[in-house]
């Protein structure tokens, strides 16, 4: 029965998106509560499928019964069941927020439509989670490039179409990139099944270097173009400010980390730690990640507007991710992916609280925020926190996995890339400090013109709690997570 | 003479490779965005093609089995099937991108990259 589950939770979702049009006639209520339950039901599964991949191995699951050469293989391990349960733990904070007032901009008509879309983006993302295949995860990637953008563009204003426009361009060059890399690997060896190919490519290796390396870089490209790794980030910071704040906190807490995560999955399950090492893409991948720390912090400095802002701050986290990714160790994969969930939450937070901020006075550039801590002293303190925890404070989770990642990058001997984290947790105290200092520490004349306030909706402000609470949990005692992960990333392979 | 030889050999995957690569030109460089939805799908036939070319075998028979007969050299059908979800895939991106410059024109009363990003830039000067 438990091998059945992981099909169940996609088909769960899959269903419910395709039950929603029907629903129209019946009160919008229902469709909340039946996406309530959905979501409530596949943690459910999810966390039988942890315990049971953490005390028996991963599962595999087989479409049709067919056998791995021709058929779909679907497989969870140890690491596909913690990133899924970090899907579903953001993906229920962000319901229960959009479920307060379903976001900004989006007409009352849309909000069913909005619900289909966050649906099929949800079966698309346990699709490349589980998928253990690289057609089906280009598959699962074309569901998420329409349904993501469609998420920014279902907002019915000038800038989001142009931005959106963008991001499909740039997405659908990325996805054809990767695709060009699995037909080269399928010309090599004849294999789409990651299993089969991760055996075929160690002994091909040789005879079809040619094919590997041009394969290697096309996929680098295409899933760095779609996890906004530097120098490929410029579609990020438009689709993240002008999408509606929910969007702008899936974009950037699941999206982009999905696709770190398949990433992670071609290196060192496809590829594997021999090729890599031949071709040095460690150095590389150090090399682009550092770049990505400071310049997306530079870009960040100079922004007017509050989501642009967190939009280049998220390219200087992925940068951090990119870099213990890069490191090719235990310790270094371990960073990666403590700070994939920290970054997730931290950014979800920030771009959630800045929604309220935005839903109740209306504005969104950084100069609005003066003295707005008296005012709203809960969403500017749950956008503190998180901040904070950008920076990289003790007792957040921001600073376990920047410490992480420092202690890992020793042991790799390349101490220098301490002072690249500590240069760039500095740029970062440049422009969030000062939002968090004009915001509660400045004075404003008790005369002066007040923005007209709107009442919150509870459950979005439920929703920053919970997340503000999960920061400060995973900072103070990080220890049950990162033991969970080191053992997950210790089927990987890599040296310890 | 051998170049030319080997050109001729592999004439499918040297095509492949200009689709794409002229594809690409089109989508990073046109100012139209109409022509651009168009590189992306230049793009996408350029792989299409590439990934159908790899199973083809020289003499070889379409997959089919028929009863009696003594089955010969079969093409590899499999490269046709992830072709044949690709295509399912280039063409609903095309449409969704379509519906988008359907808006921005729309919008701005154009379709010119250039003309709406100095609109652009004219009422963000404005803010």
């Amino acid at each position: 029965m438990i091998d059945q589950l992981p099909i169940i939770n996609m088909i769960m979702f899959l269903v419910l998106a395709l039950a929603i049009p029907f629903l129209r006639k019946v009160s919008f209520r229902l469709t909340l509560i039946l996406g309530f339950v959905v979501l409530g039901l596949v943690t459910v599964s999810s966390v039988f499928i942890l315990t049971d991949v953490m005390a028996s191995g991963p599962i595999l699951y087989r479409l049709g019964g067919h056998e791995r050469l021709i058929g779909i293989e679907l497989e969870v391990d140890l690491i596909a069941a913690l990133i899924s349960l970090f899907i579903l733990g953001l993906a229920l904070v962000i319901y229960i927020y959009s479920t307060g007032d379903a976001t900004e901009g989006i007409e009352e008509r849309e909000y069913a439509r909005y619900y289909i879309l966050f649906f099929i983006l949800m079966f698309s993302l346990f699709g490349m989670v589980y998928a253990n295949d690289l057609f089906n995860n280009y598959v699962f990637m074309e569901i998420m490039s329409i349904t993501t953008c469609s998420i920014i563009s279902i907002k019915r204003k000038k800038d989001t179409y142009t931005s959106a426009f963008r991001y499909v361009m740039l997405n659908e060059i990325g996805s054809l990139s990767f695709l060009f890399g699995v037909a080269l690997l399928y010309m090599a060896t004849g294999f789409t099944n990651i299993t089969l190919l991760q055996q075929a490519l160690s002994t091909l290796w040789p005879a079809y270097s040619a094919n590997v390396i041009i394969a290697l870089g096309f996929m680098l490209v295409g899933l760095g173009i779609k996890a906004a790794i530097f120098p490929f980030h410029i579609w990020l910071p438009d689709a993240h400010a002008s999408a509606p704040s929910t969007s702008s906190a899936i974009l950037s807490g699941i999206v982009i980390k999905i696709y770190l995560f398949v990433m992670i999955k071609v290196l060192f399950k496809v590829f594997g730690l021999r090729i890599l090492d031949d071709l040095n893409i460690s150095a590389a991948l150090i090399a682009i990640g550092s770049l990505g720390m400071i310049f997306g912090s530079l870009f960040a400095i100079a922004q007017k507007d509050i989501k642009r802002l967190l939009g280049y701050s998220s390219i200087a986290q992925v940068g951090y991710i990119v870099l213990g990714i890069g490191l090719f160790s235990e310790l270094g994969l371990a960073a990666s992916v403590f700070h994939i969930f920290s970054h997730g939450m931290m950014k979800s937070a920030l771009f959630l609280s800045v929604g309220i901020v935005v839903f109740q006075t209306k504005r969104r550039k950084i100069a609005d925020f003066a003295g707005l801590g008296q005012q709203l002293p809960l969403s500017m303190g749950v956008f503190g926190i998180a901040a904070l925890a950008m920076i990289g404070l003790p007792l957040t989770s921001g600073f376990i996995s920047k410490l992480t990642l420092g202690v890992a990058a020793l042991d790799h001997n390349q101490g220098y890339l301490i002072v690249i984290v500590i240069l760039s947790s500095l740029l970062g105290v440049i422009y969030y400090l000062p939002i968090l200092v004009s915001a509660f520490l400045k004075r404003i004349p008790e005369d002066a013109a007040r923005p007209h306030l709107e009442k919150v909706p509870r459950p979005m402000i439920a929703a920053i709690v919970i997340l503000a609470l999960a920061i400060i949990v995973f900072g103070v005692f990080p220890n049950w997570i990162l033991d969970i992960i080191e053992q997950a990333v210790a089927t990987l392979g890599l040296p310890a | 003479m051998k170049i030319i030889e080997s050109i001729m050999e592999n004439i499918n995957y040297v095509g492949a490779i200009a689709l794409f690569l002229i594809g690409l030109h089109t989508v990073v460089t046109h100012r139209n965005l109409i022509k651009r939805v168009l590189g992306v799908n230049i793009m996408g036939t350029g792989v299409l093609l590439f990934f159908t070319s790899i199973g083809n075998v020289a003499g070889g028979e379409p997959p089919i089995f028929i009863p009696g007969s003594v089955p010969g050299i079969f093409v590899n059908p499999l490269p046709s099937v992830f072709i044949l979800t690709g295509i399912v895939v280039v063409v609903s991106i095309t449409v969704y991108s379509l519906s988008l410059v359907v808006r921005i024109h729309e919008a701005y009363g154009t379709i010119d990259q250039q003309e709406i990003t100095e609109m652009i830039k004219e009422e963000e000067y404005h803010d």
